[in-house]
């Protein structure tokens, strides 16, 4: 038997026309991501001020914290299960590390294994209940939403505040000119890519998102995938939670990440991910973070009152949704 | 074989049935099924106007649980009514104005002998008001006023904002000439938060008129705070004043300018705040350009709790109460000092 092989120099380069036809098969399977640039320009064009390095700084740091939780909260959702208890799960994450960080003075290490530990406990029963126990993950996560709030108040009833120069690392500090968050934030969504990708794993979420008795028949272990994804999706809350502490120095259990959940769902399903599960991609979850992060900042910079603000931001959004959920279907 | 993961088994729904069954039986015996007692040592509840009478209940319905004042109104009331031999019952109207009115309508129903209540809505809360001095119960508004009530508990929420318009107008007079830029962090959601945000737009514009309003946003918490600050700050990067209608939104809007490089001793600057929430206390007594905040003393409110409802019953006339609202600045260090161990 023999294998043909084609070393890299023998790969023909692609043509002009094969990067336009690519790019054309990008924005019918992405439409958002032309709203997306359009948006971009008439922000620029409006405002002068919408490209600046330092205004996109300030939108690509605010979007960090989403884009981390967002990513495996779609493939969540891909696999057919959701989260609602992140909001709750980042409060506490961030409540962990800066307390560890402030008042048990440990190192910014310790702070962020803390909250991940916290996260990954939260999803872990998330997981338990709904990939191994058969429970419903929308009534599940709901409680959990609440329980968790609550937990973090009684814990930390008070604001935490002054958590030192080293905790400020993880927020505040420069990483290749780029925010650690937006480092951090990369790293997630490239990870994510290629879990979904290049791995078996990652084809297993969409073949139980699709169809979980075929799976199941397949061979497919239906249940530590969710389960495992479920863990992942805590750990990543709390992350932001912590990253979020670091960056205000300051975190309340109340008010931290509250309505969280329904932002970064918005930006999930924005970028085309199936709410039945079964298909999505990190691209796409990536532009549905960009999208948000640039209509919430291009309308502040424009001074557009707050009634009317969340007014163009409920009906952008379902511009979006339906362009998202139209457009590729009218290109078949 | 395997058996296929959609049909639960019989010992599983077992389980889940009889440890459901053990949690409902344990949380209704915790509860205490029992007929409420009326709480009042003497007469029928209801009869408010039958004379003096001695209080042993005081509910106290604060609906913003999610922030840190609930804790601490809990915490310092409970002790300010132990001392007069008073149980203070708390609600979890988690801000949701609906479900003050059900849990309200509930304790008018039991029969609280006194309610401290802090309307959501004062308008949609006249009627339950209404009920409670029908059933002869005692009614104390917080933080405003109602046609039906016993008394009442006033903070000048207008006040407050127009302290901090007032000392940051005086300050850019001072330190820019009567020039600059300012962004205001506001709330038009809630009555307390229009108050405050008139009070302090106002105060400021008329005392500082020279100094360009560049934005006014809604925000109330510090993550939206911070957006909201760094997007005005890329379009007027030299913004000098940033003021909100909370400490939470201010503080945010204070990491901000810190973010974009300024400094934070940095004398051109001015961030102030309204609550005397810990974070910025301790900001403005560290010397920062957060320089102020109309500051409420949580102990003054939780005396006025147990004190009002406690005199109404004694039978005083004009029983309600005044919270005094203070600007904290830098150099009130032993007032910072008083305010965060009241806050600890």
């Amino acid at each position: 038997m023999t294998t043909a092989t084609t070393t890299p120099a023998e790969r023909p380069l692609p043509s002009p026309r094969t990067l336009v036809d690519g790019g054309t098969r990008t924005v019918r399977r992405h439409p958002l991501l032309l709203v997306l640039a359009l948006m971009v320009l008439v922000f620029q064009l409006t405002t002068g001020s919408f490209l600046d390095t330092g205004n996109l700084r300030g939108i690509a740091t605010d979007a960090a914290t989403l884009a981390i939780v967002a990513v495996p909260l779609a493939l969540l959702v891909i696999s057919g299960y959701l989260d609602l208890s992140v909001g709750s799960t980042l409060a506490l994450g961030g409540l962990v590390a800066g307390w560890l960080a402030g008042q048990q003075h440990q190192s910014p290490v310790v702070a962020v294994l803390g909250a991940v530990v916290v996260g990954a406990a939260v999803g872990a029963v998330n997981g338990i209940l709904c990939c191994y126990l058969g429970l419903s993950a929308f009534i599940v996560t709901l409680g959990m939403l609440t329980a968790v709030r609550g937990l973090a108040q009684q814990l930390f009833p008070l604001p935490l505040s002054s958590f030192g120069p080293g905790f400020a690392w993880l927020g505040g500090s420069r990483i290749a000119g780029l925010d650690a968050p937006v480092v951090i934030a990369a790293l997630v969504l490239v990870a994510g890519a290629l879990f979904l990708a290049v791995t078996p794993a990652g084809r297993h979420v969409f073949a139980i998102g699709v169809n979980r008795e075929a799976a199941y028949l397949s061979g497919i272990n239906v249940r530590r995938t969710p389960f495992t994804l479920f863990v992942v999706t805590g750990v990543a809350a709390a992350l932001a939670g912590a990253i979020k502490a670091s960056v205000l120095d300051s975190v309340v259990a109340g008010t931290s990440g509250a309505g969280f959940e329904l932002t970064v769902l918005t930006a999930v399903l924005l970028g085309g991910v199936a709410l039945t599960g079964g298909s999505g991609s990190v691209f796409g979850v990536l532009l549905g973070v960009l999208f948000l992060g640039c209509l919430q900042n291009g309308l502040t910079l424009l001074s557009v009152p707050t009634f009317w603000q969340q007014m163009a931001q409920g009906t952008a959004l379902v511009a979006g949704a339906a362009l998202a959920y139209f457009g590729p279907r009218l290109n078949r | 074989m395997n058996r296929t993961p959609y049909a639960p088994s019989a010992s599983r729904r077992r389980f889940l049935a009889l440890s459901g069954g053990a949690a409902a039986t344990g949380l209704l015996a915790a509860a205490g099924c029992s007929a409420p007692d009326d709480g009042t040592s003497t007469a029928k509840a209801g009869d408010a106007a039958a004379g003096p009478r001695t209080l042993t209940r005081i509910g106290l319905d604060y609906p913003f649980t999610q922030l840190p004042l609930y804790s601490t109104l809990v915490k310092l009331s409970t002790a300010a009514a132990k001392k007069k031999n008073v149980s203070v019952l708390t609600t979890s109207d988690a801000s949701n104005a609906d479900t003050q009115a059900t849990n309200l309508t509930t304790w008018v129903s039991q029969k609280v002998p006194a309610i401290v209540s802090f309307p959501m809505v004062f308008e949609a809360t006249e009627a339950v008001a209404k009920a409670a001095l029908d059933a002869g119960l005692i009614w104390v508004t917080y933080g405003g006023t109602l046609e039906h009530q016993s008394a009442d508990i006033q903070f000048s929420f207008l006040k407050g904002g127009t302290l901090l318009g007032e000392a940051a107008a005086t300050w850019a007079n001072e330190q820019l000439g009567g020039k600059g830029k300012v962004a205001f962090l506001t709330d038009s959601t809630i009555q307390l938060g229009r108050e405050r945000t008139k009070g302090m737009i106002d105060a400021f514009t008329k005392h500082a008129p020279g100094v360009d309003v560049v934005a006014r946003e809604q925000a109330i918490d510090p993550d939206t705070g911070l957006s909201k600050t760094r997007a005005v700050l890329a379009k007027h990067p030299d913004l000098n004043i940033v003021l909100g209608v909370t400490d939470a939104a201010a503080y945010g809007g204070y990491k901000a300018l810190q973010q974009t490089g300024r400094k934070s001793t940095d004398a051109k600057t001015f961030v102030g705040g309204q609550d005397g929430a810990a974070p910025s206390l301790v900001a403005i007594k560290q010397g920062t350009f957060y320089r102020a905040s109309a500051a409420l003393a949580p102990q003054d409110i939780a005396n006025a709790v147990v004190d009002v409802p406690l005199a109404v019953a004694a039978g005083k006339a004009n029983a309600g109460a005044q919270v005094p609202i203070t600007l904290v600045q830098h150099g009130d260090t032993a007032r910072i000092d008083a305010l965060l161990a009241q806050n600890s």
